[in-house]
């Protein structure tokens, strides 16, 4: 299991503000500080993990975790 | 033209079926196409919109050169469409959808854009017929030439040349750029190019990738376009419902029409499809505040369709394939419209 420094929920909130929030949210975290992030939108959960690669943080798991709610896990670089 | 009621109730449900089934697993939303762009530098699902362009830009000409369905590109309003595609998309960003995205998001179960989807039917009537019909009829008083497209004035028989030139152009440069490299990739790594044995999952089960989105797209709004000769419209079909719901009357004239199943379609189809990727549930913004701002965004993209004579399906996937310059202008618009409002909302305060 990883330690989860911080939760970030946004569930029931349509695009872009999952990805916003969470783009703004990693920036405010330090480095190797692991953010799990609640999702029950499916285009941001597909891009969250894409968007935060893209940045260089690393997607340690992106999992569907029921109908239509996902639970991302990313750690800081 | 009118058309059997059983014909518009059958049709209609199964083309706005099979439509709203592939905007839902494409998650086909022109606001995030756009809104994207310059937000999250995210490109895919604007190139979806431009491979569905080119498509039905191919599909409208093939149709029309067979003369099967008449090409009718709208005059051009500068001012109805400048202001009206502003406006669309700034509210776009606030309703957190387009007419097709808000739309089919109602069938996912989003609450929110149920609310933004009345609050399109509002704006849309209080601009037809209510108090800010005045502003609307004004802005669309001064027309340019007569349907003026790209490459000049309208002509049934020559339009359509440039509109296969412009979608196979565009289909060649697009799969030169966007999905050779790509392709490339996978031939270097050895990857199957498509992987057969998860058919049944990637379609009914995962989001799409963009070409299919958008080739998808392309092939069922031609089917719109020939099966009621006319090009598909959001707005239109939500005035249909409210007008139908209000005067209750179930009959063809001043009842649910043609536009109205559309929309009664795509519900239906966004609805099974998120069931079957189990990905259907009843959403509320925890926000209230949120909800209001969609109420309020979707009043202005009401007020924005009405007056560029169209929303963006309307105007974007259905006229720019007719190289209309005023569906041209509006697309431009709305893009415009959605970066401003993108700018205000989530980038002018930088924390």
């Amino acid at each position: 299991m990883v330690d989860i420094n911080e939760t970030l929920d946004c569930t029931g909130e349509v695009c872009p503000y999952p990805d916003v929030r969470s783009k703004r949210k990693v920036k405010k975290m330090k480095s190797g500080e692991v953010l799990k992030v609640l999702v029950d939108y499916p285009l941001s959960a597909e891009r969250i993990p894409e968007t935060m690669e893209s940045l260089g943080h690393e997607v340690i798991s992106s999992e569907k975790t029921g109908t239509s709610a996902w639970e991302i896990l990313i750690k800081i670089k | 033209m009118a058309m059997e009621f059983l014909y518009m109730l059958i049709v209609g449900l199964i083309i706005g079926a099979i439509f709203g089934f592939i905007l839902q697993s494409g998650r086909f939303c022109m606001n995030s196409a756009f809104r994207d762009i310059i937000l999250l530098k995210e490109f895919k699902l604007a190139k979806a919109v431009a491979v569905s362009l080119a498509v039905l830009a191919v599909g409208f000409a093939i149709f029309a050169f067979s003369g099967i369905v008449d090409l009718a590109p709208k005059a051009f309003k500068p001012w109805s469409a400048i202001v009206g595609g502003l406006v669309f998309g700034f509210g776009m960003v606030f309703a957190g959808g387009c007419a097709s995205g808000t739309t089919y998001r109602v069938g996912e179960g989003m609450m929110g854009s149920f609310v933004a989807a009345i609050g399109l039917t509002v704006g849309a009537l209080m601009t037809a017929g209510g108090v800010l019909s005045d502003l609307s009829i004004m802005l669309k008083s001064i027309t340019v030439g007569t349907q003026l497209t790209l490459f000049g004035e309208f002509n049934a028989a020559i339009t359509p040349i440039f509109m296969l030139i412009f979608g196979i152009v565009g289909l060649v440069l697009m799969f030169f750029f966007w999905a050779f490299p790509a392709i490339k990739k996978k031939i270097d790594a050895k990857e199957p190019f498509i992987k057969f044995d998860n058919f049944v999952e990637s379609t009914f089960k995962k989001g799409y990738p963009w070409w299919v989105t958008g080739i998808l797209i392309g092939l069922i709004l031609t089917a719109g376009f020939v099966a009621s000769n006319g090009v598909i419209g959001i707005t239109g079909g939500w005035m249909n419902i409210s007008g139908w719901l209000t005067a209750g009357e179930f009959s063809v004239t001043g009842g649910l029409a043609w536009s109205g199943f559309i929309i009664f379609g795509i519900l239906i189809g966004a609805m099974v499809s998120a069931i079957v990727a189990k990905e259907f549930k009843f959403r509320i913004p925890k926000d209230g505040l949120t909800v209001l701002k969609q109420f309020f965004g979707g009043l202005l993209m009401g007020f924005g369709a009405v007056t560029a004579m169209g929303c963006n399906i309307t105007n974007i996937l259905g006229g720019i394939p007719q190289l209309s310059l005023h569906s041209i202008i509006t697309g431009a618009c709305i893009m415009f419209g959605s970066w401003i409002a993108a700018y205000l909302l989530f980038m002018w305060r930088k924390d």
